[in-house]
């Protein structure tokens, strides 16, 4: 065995890590605790320039105290970071491109910073690497894009630096493990430290420093659609979902994007889907956030099985007695986990419906444009066709069986298809044409210098496109000429949908290509808001026995 | 015209003006008056170029509840917020004074005429006031209704509703407090200055209005019901509020002066001691009022199931 001076050495991340652990050692107590006031400094002995950093933050819970502070650093020493996260909902964490300290990022989803990101970009503050699915960035996290410093948040920590993450985990987990195991530095803000953890979520001993933070992180409650907001004309869409999707493929595992269709879709399954004999037949595995629209479905007994990304205010009293339909720990709370019901999304689900903001002439869809970057964060995983998938549910396998086209690529073996849908109205926001000739993700491609537009979900992946026009169902088409007019005769007064041909419509509507309202003997009439189990927050809260605690800005009474 | 059994259970506050207004009389009694075949509507707006509504967004009829004719006045907050102009305002001012006259005729006519024969007036509030593109005309609107509240009083009561998405503010807010008796929904509010004019006025910190929670407890039903704004607290019915006029229809018109605000040299020193009250225990929030009314565990009030709300709410007695 050699021990002379040129022997390779195969530890100098942690080495590394080690010395700056010692620079910050002199703000760190027992318990790994640290003070408020110290953590700039803190943050300045463990962070070095050009180092790849994270910030938690998903878009609801935010370390937003770290990430302050980490603006105040000293710019002279820490610049050029290389931000991975999977998220940048706050302006605090745009700031740091704007001071200097930031560089480049690689992110999953930007919510309302959506305009500044794509300013950023524009202007040369920010260097994009690339737009990431929330589960391709985790996976990332775990081969090429580790961090070298992670700043997380958890509700609580104990004397010992361990931490409680709770109803809200999300994250956390993945980050820790990434950041810890590949000798990184993880550094934690707390809403308050306990003698007593309801439960240890993340062990102390995966942690470096643990603050508890002047006040309680932000948390956006963005998973609560009030059931008053819902429009008769969403109503007709989530009817058409469910006579001509659901009850046609009887899917039975789903997971439900936030936008208002699926809410309506949400509260129509005690009522519509009820009267269409679908209880116990479609919706019975979910992965999606605790919805507080799904309240009257698992009261009615719709729901076997809930997994969660992460948490929603206000629920966390609903969840915990339901333990029979969430995942709750020994201490009785949920713990959510985005990772996992990510996974669970990309490979046990057999339908995804949410919406989109463009959808082009070959189905091709998108919600970033040229003036937004808004992310996709986990709709492509579940949007899309899970190549790896292996096992079988009669939806899945009824899709593959309508596809014409199978043969010709794999012959005569049998493969499903994972439903993925798009519901929308053909003029969405802002009267804008949903319908569009070229995506507006090209000209942000252009702008970003993106070696390719940042698509959403990829026409070859839809199967099916909802309007109040009525459903293409795209997996019977068997080219793209056929899918492109099945897209134009759903398309409505947009310009593609004005380029639709009468006698084709016909003919996609007698190979049962196309379908009206007619077709699926939806009664237009009937889409009202009566229809609705719950039509306001107040009946949700009834639906609940009280148990649902809505934020206050949903309270009409 | 929607099926009357159907808006008997409808939601009060997701029905629009003309359906409130033929769900709160008896089925087929309803008959419009100045309805949008008549076409009168602003002039205002039209010179302004802005839209117009063949109703001027607001409703008025007359029907019957058993044997009470009803003068029903319904406004339409999905029409510039349900804002006060000049012809909505005298299609409010000549429906109470039609039923006024037709009181005075009814009782020359037939001397032992029963209380529940005599007309009544229900305005069904859904307003934010005056409508800026016709200020003037629109307060000139106001001081009208108001004259003739007083032409009513002691004759026909005028009985006011609220439980609609956009309450009852600005001057309409005034009147409302003028009628001789309130019933509202936990969805209704009421109120003078509307909860984003105070925090653009007097900032986020001395009322955000973003927090619909602290909005609805300081302006809503359940707190209207405490203070005694409110006389009477329904289910977001239409049948509900129909039922709640048609027991107050049949009073005699001596009961009405208990139920009113203003008034009477009583009804003043009431309000005078509700302030003197504010003034001494300083209140930080509804529900410190709300604990000096002898409500135990005030902040459950907001939560409770409203037949319970009924049952165990103290109201304040000043």
């Amino acid at each position: 065995m050699s021990t002379n001076s040129t022997e390779k050495k195969w530890d100098r991340r942690s080495a590394d890590t080690a010395e700056r652990l010692e620079a910050a050692s002199r703000y760190i107590g027992p318990g790994k605790q640290f003070k408020p006031e110290d953590t700039v400094a803190l943050l300045e002995a463990v962070i070095r320039a050009g180092d790849r950093v994270n910030i938690e933050g998903n878009n609801q819970k935010q370390a937003d105290f770290l990430a302050e502070c980490l603006n105040k650093v000293d710019k002279s020493r820490i610049h050029d970071l290389h931000m991975v996260q999977s998220a940048v909902p706050l302006p605090v964490h745009l700031d740091l491109f704007e001071n200097g300290i930031a560089k480049k990022l690689d992110f999953a989803f930007g919510g309302p910073q959506a305009g500044r990101v794509a300013k950023f970009i524009s202007e040369g503050k920010l260097e994009l690497g690339a737009i990431h699915t929330y589960l391709e960035l985790f996976g990332r996290y775990f081969l090429d894009l580790t961090p070298k410093v992670s700043l997380i948040c958890a509700y609580k920590a104990d004397r010992q630096g361990n931490l409680y993450t709770g109803f809200n985990t999300e994250d956390t987990p993945t980050i820790v493990e990434a950041t810890k195991f590949r000798q990184g530095i993880v550094i934690a803000q707390v809403n308050e430290i306990v003698d007593t953890l309801p439960r240890v979520d993340i062990p102390a001993d995966w942690i470096d420093g643990v603050v508890q933070s002047p006040k309680p992180f932000f948390i956006e409650p963005l998973f609560t659609r009030d059931p008053a907001l819902v429009t008769e004309s969403q109503i007709l869409l989530a009817m058409l979902c469910l006579k001509g999707i659901y009850a046609e493929y009887e899917v039975k595992r789903i997971n439900h994007g936030i936008g208002f269709l699926t809410s309506a879709i949400e509260l129509l399954l005690p009522t519509y889907g009820e009267e269409l004999g679908l209880k116990g037949k479609a919706c019975t595995h979910m992965i999606l956030n605790p919805h507080p629209t799904m309240i009257p479905a698992i009261e009615s007994g719709w729901v076997d099985t809930i997994h969660c990304f992460g948490g929603e205010l206000g629920m966390e009293k609903y969840v915990a007695a339901r333990p029979d339909v969430f995942f709750t720990g020994p201490d009785g709370t949920l713990r959510s986990n985005r990772a996992y019901a990510q996974t669970a999304g990309h490979y046990a689900l057999d339908m995804f419906i949410g919406g989109t903001l463009q959808i082009d002439k070959y189905g091709n869809s998108s919600t970033a444009t040229a003036s937004r970057v808004a992310g996709f964060g986990g709709a492509p995983n579940m949007g899309c066709d899970a190549k790896g998938r292996r096992h079988v549910t009669d939806s899945w396998l009824k899709v593959g069986k309508e596809m014409p086209t199978l043969d010709r690529q794999i012959g005569n073996m049998p493969r499903g298809k994972r439903l993925v849908v798009q519901g929308v109205e053909t003029f969405g926001e802002g009267r804008a044409p949903v319908f569009v000739e070229e995506l507006d993700a090209w000209k942000l491609a252009e702008n970003a210098k993106l070696d390719l537009p940042p698509v959403m979900i990829y026409g070859d992946d839809l199967t099916h496109v909802v309007t109040e026009e009525g459903i293409a169902y795209l997996n019977r088409c068997a080219d793209i000429e056929a899918r492109m007019a099945a897209i134009r005769a759903v398309a409505g007064y947009t310009e593609i949908g004005l380029k639709a041909n009468p006698d084709e419509t016909r003919q996609l509507r007698e190979a049962g290509i196309v379908k009206t309202p007619e077709d699926l003997g939806v009664d237009r009439s009937r889409a009202n808001r009566s229809l609705l189990a719950a039509r306001n927050i107040r009946d949700l809260v009834s639906w609940s026995g009280g148990l649902y605690n809505p934020p206050a800005r949903f309270r009409n009474w | 015209m929607p099926k009357w059994n159907d808006l008997q259970e409808q939601s009060f506050l997701e029905s629009d003006a003309r359906a409130r207004a033929v769900g709160l009389v008896d089925e087929g009694t309803y008959t419009e008056l100045a309805g949008p075949f008549d076409r009168f509507y602003s002039p205002h707006l039209e010179v302004l170029g802005e839209a117009v509504e063949f109703d001027d967004g607001i409703v008025t009829a007359v029907g019957k509840i058993g044997k009470t004719p009803v003068f029903v006045i319904s406004q339409e907050g999905r029409f510039i917020g349900g804002s006060v102009g000049e012809v909505g305002g005298a299609k409010m001012v000549n429906t109470i004074r039609l039923a006024i006259e037709f009181h005075d005729k009814l009782v020359a006519d037939y001397p032992n005429i029963s209380d529940e024969e005599k007309p009544v007036v229900v305005i069904s509030f859904e307003t934010g006031g005056v409508r800026l593109h016709e200020s003037n005309a629109g307060l000139l609107a106001h001081a009208e209704v108001m004259d003739q509240l007083q032409k009513a009083r002691h004759k026909v009561p005028v009985i006011t509703l609220i439980g609609s998405k956009v309450g009852c503010f600005g001057g309409m807010g005034f009147v409302a407090a003028a009628t001789d008796a309130i019933v509202m929904s936990e969805f209704g509010r009421l109120g003078l200055t509307g909860p984003e004019v105070i925090e653009q006025e007097m900032g986020k910190e001395e009322f955000d209005s973003s927090d619909r929670a602290l909005v609805f407890r300081t302006t809503g039903g359940r707190h209207k019901y405490i203070m005694g704004d409110c006389n009477v607290l329904v289910q977001n019915m239409i049948g509900a509020f129909r039922d709640a006029v048609a027991k107050l229809a049949v009073l005699p018109v001596s009961e009405f002066e208990k139920m009113r605000r203003i008034g009477s040299p009583e009804a003043v020193e009431r309000q005078l001691r509700a302030v003197a009250l504010a003034a001494e225990m300083q209140p930080q929030d509804a529900r410190d009022v709300w604990a000096k009314a002898g409500n135990p565990d005030p902040v459950a009030l907001t939560d409770i199931p409203l037949d319970e709300f009924l049952a165990d709410v103290k109201r304040l007695s000043v």
